[in-house]
């Protein structure tokens, strides 16, 4: 992170009124955001937010940066036509559980997996908002809202173990209450060279409230977070006296008294396989009880740009440049007799 | 020199001499040579071509890299424009330019992905929620798809707004040949944009403010919902009417710099024959054969299909008493000869069966 005094938070705020339910988590995630985006220290005009539909997706009315409140579900393809476009910038996409998992989960995935430079954070309240209280794809089994009266029969996606499966590059989870850690997580997204899904559980305090309160809670959070420390032992709880160990692939919480020290998993979000990062997504499918909180996954592949910029300068250096003539008399032509 | 070229290859072709930098589609018959010829040869020129996950993506990155300042194209067939219609609706509302091929196939559904049709003609024009205007233009030989696909760029910088090129798979993709002089056009000019103010212009009504590209001056906002000329969303009433008039007034109060025909009118015919896309091959050889035999006969080939280039059939209609619409669609440009056709008979002349017209059917029509 560059410690660059240029901006303060005022200058990423527009002259806009926030319009989001009093007591909505999206209030302090946009506050994270412009926080650190003057700490990030990038020229505002080389940012851009783009987001879909959803009560998350108003952010760039709210960014004095470059914006797109584009159409549901399509922010992932909108956004990787404007970083291919032009790899210098630096864009992000804002999006709801909704927005990038039920409608938008085919450009999630693929945007994933291409490795385009996109900072993709979603905004997990478990719940439409926008439209009032229907289930979303992370709602729980059983949950009762109003499109699903006898509860919902719909397994959820767990976002953690869907980006894992979708060969993301980088992968992390964080809580919209807990401002210093988000700044972390949002921060090591940036420097992440290649696509980045950032999990924020956000409270929507209207149609799904304390929805994370296992981890929010002040006497329920020491208790349920498992802090995921790239090179450290994974244990948590008040005393730190629970840990996670992986036996042929499958995660497990025990007492490290029981089990021994020497026996608790070292995270390490390097790892070339993601499997050890897929377990720990495992131990929790919903912020229902104990739940991983940090960076499950940290890995170097080629950028989908810049493979993308080597192949036109390859081609032109074959070609010798704009030659169009030329090129197209090379090859799907015929000459007849 | 002559050229044994295609209607996909000659709009490829276009797109690189207009200036086209971006391109991305979904494979899909009869459109597919295009994507294949542009990511082999757009890269070549420095521009970037993609191939999407869905059709939806493709226009979504087109979108995407326009607002980053790409000049973009897509292509893709009627079922693929069933896709993008969510796409065509932000284009329009975004004002981003946009040029977007619809190489037609034998519909509804996956219909007949080998078979001509002129199907999707009413359906780009109304294929994304709301009414708003667009641009359309059909060429009817390989020589107008080259031609029209560097108008089709010119057009959409300046009006800011998706513009279709509607050809079909005839056209797109049987081989012809061509004279190598008929396929230059003079290079399209360079974008203006705007790098301060506001990046939406409301007043007058049919004027277009310049593109705001990203990174390219102070910040702004694009957004499918309604909104004021600095970008932000709005319910204000008149601000969402003053948006809404712009979007239809800078395309149809400039309806006659769009206008694009192929008049062949004989002074005295009481018989017209109106034709677009592939069908003008028909009506110009119907019209021929016509005055060869005697018989007095006008023929008109729309190019410019959407906003109905209705001076041009105004001048054409005089003094006519009978209107020729052959189509290959259930005579679904012909509602738009009626509504202006005041009170001469109108007859529809339709082939389904994913085969051409021949101008014998057209003349045996005009009989």
């Amino acid at each position: 992170m560059t410690t660059g005094a240029k901006y303060t938070r005022q200058d990423f705020q527009t002259d806009q009124e926030v319009r989001w339910c009093p007591g909505c988590g999206d209030y302090t995630i946009l506050a994270s955001v412009q926080n650190f985006m003057a700490e990030m220290g990038v020229d505002k005009e080389k940012i851009v937010f783009v987001s879909g539909i959803g009560c998350a997706s108003r952010f760039p009315y709210y960014m004095n940066t470059y914006g797109v409140h584009a159409i549901h579900g399509r922010a992932p393809a909108i956004a990787s036509g404007i970083a291919v476009a032009r790899p210098e910038l630096s864009v992000w996409v804002v999006a709801g559980d909704g927005d990038a998992m039920s409608i938008g989960g085919n450009h999630l995935i693929h945007a994933l997996r291409r490795n385009i430079n996109l900072k993709i954070l979603v905004f997990n309240n478990q719940i439409y908002g926008l439209t009032k209280g229907q289930y979303s794809p992370t709602s729980e089994l059983g949950k009762r809202t109003k499109s699903s009266p006898s509860g919902s029969i719909d397994f959820p996606f767990n976002p953690v173990s869907l980006a894992l499966g979708a060969e993301a590059t980088f992968v992390a989870r964080t809580i919209d209450m807990d401002r210093a850690h988000t700044t972390e997580i949002l921060n090591r997204a940036y420097e992440h060279k290649g696509s980045a899904f950032v999990e924020i559980y956000q409270n929507c305090n209207v149609f799904n409230d304390k929805a994370f309160i296992a981890l929010t809670g002040k006497e329920e959070r020491d208790l349920n977070r498992i802090p995921l420390v790239h090179g450290e032992k994974v244990v948590f709880g008040p005393d730190r006296d629970r840990g996670v160990i992986i036996e042929g692939g499958t995660a497990r919480i025990v007492s490290v008294a029981d089990v021994g020290i020497d026996a608790i998993h070292v995270h390490d979000a390097t790892a070339a396989s993601a499997g050890p990062a897929y377990a720990l997504s495992r131990l929790s499918h919903g912020p229902f009880g104990p739940t991983p909180i940090g960076v499950f996954r940290s890995v170097d592949r080629p950028v989908y740009e810049e493979t993308l910029q080597q192949q036109i300068h390859d081609a032109q250096a074959k070609k010798g440049g704009g030659d169009l003539a030329a090129l197209i008399a090379s090859a799907g032509t015929w000459t007849v007799a | 020199m002559r050229e044994f070229i295609d209607g996909n290859t000659a709009i490829v072709r276009a797109a690189l001499d207009a200036g086209c930098t971006f391109f991305a589609g979904y494979p899909i018959t009869p459109a597919s040579s295009i994507l294949m010829a542009m990511m082999r040869q757009l890269p070549r020129v420095g521009g970037v071509a993609i191939q999407g996950e869905d059709e939806i993506a493709s226009i979504g990155m087109c979108i995407g890299a326009t607002l980053a300042g790409a000049r973009a194209m897509t292509a893709t067939s009627g079922p693929g424009i069933s896709l993008y219609s969510e796409n065509i609706g932000l284009a329009i509302m975004g004002e981003v330019p946009l040029v977007i091929v619809d190489v037609q196939r034998l519909g509804p559904s996956t219909g007949g992905a080998t078979t001509v049709s002129q199907g999707d003609v009413q359906f780009v024009r109304w294929g994304t929620a709301g009414g708003f205007p667009i641009i359309a233009l059909a060429p009817s030989t390989v020589p107008e798809a080259y031609h029209l696909t560097v108008r089709a760029f010119e057009l959409a910088e300046r009006f800011r707004c998706p513009v279709f090129v509607l050809t079909d798979k005839e056209l797109g993709t049987t081989l012809t040949t061509v004279d190598s002089e008929a396929l230059v056009a003079e290079p399209v000019a360079a974008r203006v944009t705007g790098a301060a103010g506001t990046p939406y212009r409301y007043q007058p009504a049919a004027a277009v403010a310049p593109l705001h590209e990203f990174g390219r001056g102070t910040t702004v906002r694009f957004t499918g919902s309604t909104h004021d000329e600095a970008g932000f969303i709005t319910k204000t009433l008149p601000t969402v009417d003053a948006l809404n008039r712009h979007l239809i007034d800078k395309i149809e109060a400039n309806r006659v710099e769009i206008e694009l025909v192929d008049a062949d009118l004989q002074p005295g015919a009481k018989t017209l024959v109106v034709g677009y896309g592939i069908t003008g091959g028909a009506v110009r050889a119907a019209v021929a054969a016509a005055r060869g035999a005697g018989e007095p006969i006008s023929g008109l080939v729309v190019q410019s299909l959407w906003p109905v280039p209705e001076s041009a059939l105004a001048v054409a209609l005089d003094g006519v008493e009978r209107v020729i619409v052959p189509e290959l669609n259930p005579g679904l440009y012909r509602r738009e000869i009626e509504r202006i056709a005041g009170n001469r008979t109108v007859i529809g002349v339709e082939r389904l069966d994913g085969e051409l017209l021949s101008p014998q059917q057209i003349r045996e029509a005009a009989a």
